[in-house]
């Protein structure tokens, strides 16, 4: 065993020097390259013409026209059918172009900068020497307009594609508060969070991940509010990332946590804005990756799994309520399983004599042992939630009802699970999903301790909540502990922990990540009938 | 050099890791691990004395298994078959006869849940004290199980068949829960029973059970309070006696004292609804005194007569007369304990608290001591509220 771990780490060390190796590779072919990318346009239309086809030519999407400005200067423009807007292009880009009477005379030079600056009819023009930009702006929707003559082309911003409307997600649904969700374009999500915090103060900084996909990813927080060393440390982290795609925020995500070896995520997602926008008052910062509706925000704290965005929009007194029995069922998600092994198999001393009858008399010709059981229902529960998920909603219904009936009932009639564990099994399964964050979390967790409960009764639980105890508190993320208002304690942040106190009270940010700006709002807010001196002033 | 080092840490600590999860799994392992289906729960045990003397074993064993399969609520043949066993083994100790049941029970027996120790009157009479000792000793039972002496035969107790509960024991302990609405009888635990055997002065007491039958119909009945004297049991006190202990020893939470009515015949009875007693030693002459103070207040229960009790000379008059009532109850206990020489309300250990000089001088002859000593009883009570209705049912206008 001690030798095998050992040769796993010899081998990863190896891993480890081919990397160094092939990375110093790496950079010698990149200089080599970025002298390649950084060709010139030339003077020839022909030329230039020649050289972006033969990079993006036979593309079936590509369209490249070619014509006349005002009847004597060749020009070009190449752009995505599909991902551009062909009214834009054609009333904003060819029409004026062709219809254009006012060029100078030839002996005159032609400046392309007269076209950005009096035909175009365009909001947004960038100006680019080098075809590795204008390649890359024709991929991400832009039309590039060579001009015959120039060695400089426009990048004309013309991206527009289908993309699904906002819509309520489908993860986090409320009762109370806004209904939209972020969809797959980044645009529109920026833009969402835009219409939500409008302050000068809400920077968006914007860059580009995965070689091959060139996927855009954006950094949003408030300036003064979040700490300059968090944006910083995200920044470091997010360009240390050299992989050719990032294909959702969980490509970022598994790329630049704190813990990869921990269970417990230390990055948070949502698909709500106006959940995603608070993090961002609160003095976190958001990543947002093109092509997913998911935001990441960080640093995360443990807590924060059990804070809804309807807590704070509901009144303080069940939203207090609701969080602590957030906080009960997400540990009866984990512990009741072993609870129930541990008292069966170890301490039935512990139960209640009427309900040991009952046990008892549920469990008898029972054939396996309780752990068995409860592993056996644990995995037969993961089996149909699975199933559940990924059929398509018609087939999914069917598969539900016959496991419910085959696991529910007709397991228990036959003896093969007593019925105590059925209802301790659908309790827990029913549990887990009250603290969405924590639920994959949770599922490993639970079968952990179920196998200790199983060795060692509530010993073992107790040893299995004191390691979880300690590696929560040796978490961090981005520098936050993870434990963080409880464990390092700080009061006035508990204000908005197990129970949520009126809004008018909470006067801070959260200590661990506001603290540039600790003051949220004014003292005395406290609504109350007008005192007697306004009164009489009146 | 550095990668060397790293590796021969990582290798320590894989090495520590390893070495303290099999510790961590070898402190308790398995070894006491049992499903539910592998119990014999015992829920009521009687140890009664062997009759035959021509068999070497003194002690008969009777432990009240629960048939976890007859106590499922859907059963439906639940009307022909008991869902318990008793089984009966008999031996020389009750380790050995305990772990006899070995040969004869298909499961381990299971003790924590037993409810009730059932002592049958002659092996009470012979001394129980050996008895006790395993089930304070054992880990597996618990203090908090019931003591209680057999009119006759413990075994037979365990056979009468409940007809609300599933099993005897179960039903005696929740006779025993409800006692404290009458107070008839002492209803006490093994951890009390214990403080009472261990202390040099004080006699314990137990609940007495009996079979009541009524035709054919038998059913339990608890009443009356078994006296030991040191650990053997030497006499017993009726249903007032035994009002009258609880009253001096500060137990009774609850009953109802009948007294006649004030003006016509009949009665009224009074529940009980608070009550508090003190006893305080002094010493006069060098006699002993004690003095118990008693104060109790009751509600109105019912009245048999149609005596207008709404003012309050009827009402002081009721209270004169419960005064009465609880004064003779206490000098009932009083006489029978002294008759009996047992100092059943714990004089001995209050004196010891309260005088301690004069204590050690006594301490050695309590046993005479006690049948000369002098109690002063004074009783206040207070009725309070007389239900829902101010008159008697029927009562006529004035």
């Amino acid at each position: 065993m001690i030798s095998f771990i050992i040769n796993k780490l010899r081998y990863l060390k190896l891993l480890n020097a081919n990397y160094v190796e092939e990375q110093r590779k790496q950079r010698a072919f990149q200089s080599k390259k970025s002298e390649n990318s950084l060709q010139k346009l030339s003077q020839s239309l022909k030329q230039n013409l020649e050289a972006i086809k033969n990079q993006i030519g036979n593309n079936y999407d590509v369209i490249i026209r070619e014509f006349c400005l005002a009847d004597q200067i060749e020009v070009a423009l190449i752009y995505l059918s599909g991902m551009t807007d062909h009214i834009t292009i054609n009333e904003n880009i060819i029409k004026p172009l062709m219809l254009y009477s006012g060029l100078p005379h030839y002996n005159k030079p032609f400046e392309i900068t007269q076209i950005k600056s009096s035909i175009l009819s365009v909001g947004e023009v960038k100006q680019y020497r080098s075809f590795d930009e204008i390649i890359e702006g024709c991929l991400s929707g832009n039309s590039i307009l060579l001009v015959n003559g120039c060695d400089e082309a426009l990048s004309i911003v013309t991206a527009d594609w289908k993309s699904r409307g906002i819509e309520e997600p489908k993860t986090e649904s409320v009762v109370r508060g806004p209904r939209q969700g972020f969809n797959e374009s980044l645009v529109a999500n920026t833009t969402l969070i835009r219409r939500i915090i409008k302050s000068p103060d809400l920077k968006v900084e914007a860059m580009k991940l995965g070689k091959k996909t060139n996927t855009n990813v954006c950094i949003a927080y408030l300036h003064g509010v979040a700490n300059p060393l968090l944006i910083e440390e995200i920044k470091r982290r997010i360009n240390r990332i050299k992989t050719d795609s990032i294909l959702e925020s969980g490509y970022v995500e598994q790329f630049i946590e704190d813990a990869p070896f921990s269970i417990f995520s230390t990055i948070a997602n949502s698909e709500k804005p106006d959940s995603t926008a608070a993090k961002i008052l609160e003095g976190r910062a958001a990543i947002l990756v093109d092509g997913t509706p998911f935001a990441l925000t960080v640093p995360m704290v443990f807590i924060e799994s059990f804070q809804s965005s309807e807590d704070y929009y509901s009144r303080p007194y069940f939203a207090s309520l609701i969080r602590i029995i957030r906080f009960l069922a997400f540990f009866l998600s984990i512990i009741a399983p072993a609870s129930y092994v541990a008292l069966t198999t170890f301490h039935q001393e512990l139960i209640p004599t009427p309900l040991l009858f009952s046990m008892a008399s549920a469990q008898e010709g029972v054939p396996f042992p309780a752990v068995m059981e409860a592993s056996m229902m644990g995995v037969i529960f993961e089996i149909l939630r699975e199933a559940g998920v990924r059929l398509p909603r018609p087939v999914g219904q069917a598969v539900s009802i016959v496991g419910a009936l085959v696991i529910g009932e007709s397991a228990v009639t036959a003896g093969l699970i007593g019925a105590p564990m059925v209802i301790v099994v659908a309790l827990t399964a029913v549990a887990s999903f009250v603290v969405p964050a924590q639920t994959d979390s949770g599922g490993i967790m639970r079968i952990i301790f179920v196998i200790l409960a199983g060795f060692m009764g509530i010993y073992g639980i107790v040893i299995g909540l004191l390691g979880l105890f300690i590696h929560l508190a040796s978490l961090r993320s981005f520098g936050t502990p993870y434990l963080s208002p409880i464990a390092p304690l700080s009061i006035s942040d508990l204000k908005d922990s197990v129970i949520r106190v009126p809004l008018w009270s909470m006067l801070t940010r959260p200590r661990t990540i506001g603290w540039q700006d600790p003051e949220r709002q004014e003292f005395r807010l406290k609504p109350s009938p007008p005192s007697e001196e306004i009164k009489e002033a009146e | 050099m550095k990668r060397q080092r790293i590796r021969s840490s990582i290798r320590e600590y894989s090495r520590l890791v390893i070495i303290c999860s099999i510790l961590i799994l070898g402190t308790t392992g398995c070894w006491n691990r049992r499903e539910l289906p592998d119990l014999a729960i015992v829920v009521g045990v009687g140890l009664d004395k062997v009759e035959d003397e021509e068999v070497t074993d003194k002690l008969e064993l009777t432990a009240q298994i629960v048939k976890t399969s007859e106590m499922k609520s859907g059963n439906k043949g639940g009307g022909n078959s008991e869902a318990y066993w008793n089984a009966k083994n008999t031996g020389n100790s009750i380790f050995a006869t305990i772990r006899g049941f070995t040969h004869q029970a298909s499961r381990k027996l299971y003790w924590p849940h037993n409810q009730v120790i059932i002592f049958g009157r002659d092996l009470a009479k012979k001394g129980i004290q050996e008895y006790l000792d395993f089930f304070v000793r054992d880990q597996e039972t618990r203090l908090g199980v019931w003591i209680l002496v057999a009119d006759d035969k413990a075994s037979e107790i365990l056979e009468v068949r409940p007809s609300l509960e599933k099993t005897p024991a179960i039903s005696l302990d929740h006779l025993l829960e409800a006692q404290v609405a009458t107070s008839q009888t002492s209803a006490i635990k093994l951890n009390e029973f214990v403080n009472r055997l261990l202390s040099k002065t004080t006699a314990p007491i137990a609940a007495m059970v009996k079979i009541s039958s009524q035709g054919s119909e038998k059913s339990l009945l608890v009443t009356g309070t078994a006296v030991f004297k040191a650990d053997k049991l030497i006499g017993e006190l009726n249903i007032t006696e035994t009002l009258g202990l609880l009253w001096i020893i500060n137990e009774v939470k609850s009953g109802i004292i009948d007294v006649e009515c004030p003006e016509s015949n009949g009665k009224v009875s009074l529940e009980i609804i608070r009550a508090k007693s003190k006893v305080t030693p002094e010493i006069i002459e060098n006699k002993v005194h004690f003095k118990v103070e008693i104060e109790e207040e009751s509600n109105i229960g019912s009245q048999s007569c149609s005596d207008n009790l709404e003012h309050l000379d009827a009402i002081e008059k009721l209270e004169e007369a419960q005064i009465a009532a609880i004064e003779s109850e206490v000098r009932a206990a009083l006489s029978k304990a002294k008759r009996l020489n047992a100092d059943v309300f714990g004089f001995g250990d209050i004196l010891h608290q309260k005088l301690p000089s004069e204590w050690k001088e006594m301490e050695s002859m309590w046993d005479e001591v006690f049948p000369t000593i002098e109690v002063e009883v004074s009783v206040d009570t207070n009725v309070r509220r007389s239900g829902s209705s101010r008159k008697a049912v029927g009562q006529k206008e004035e």
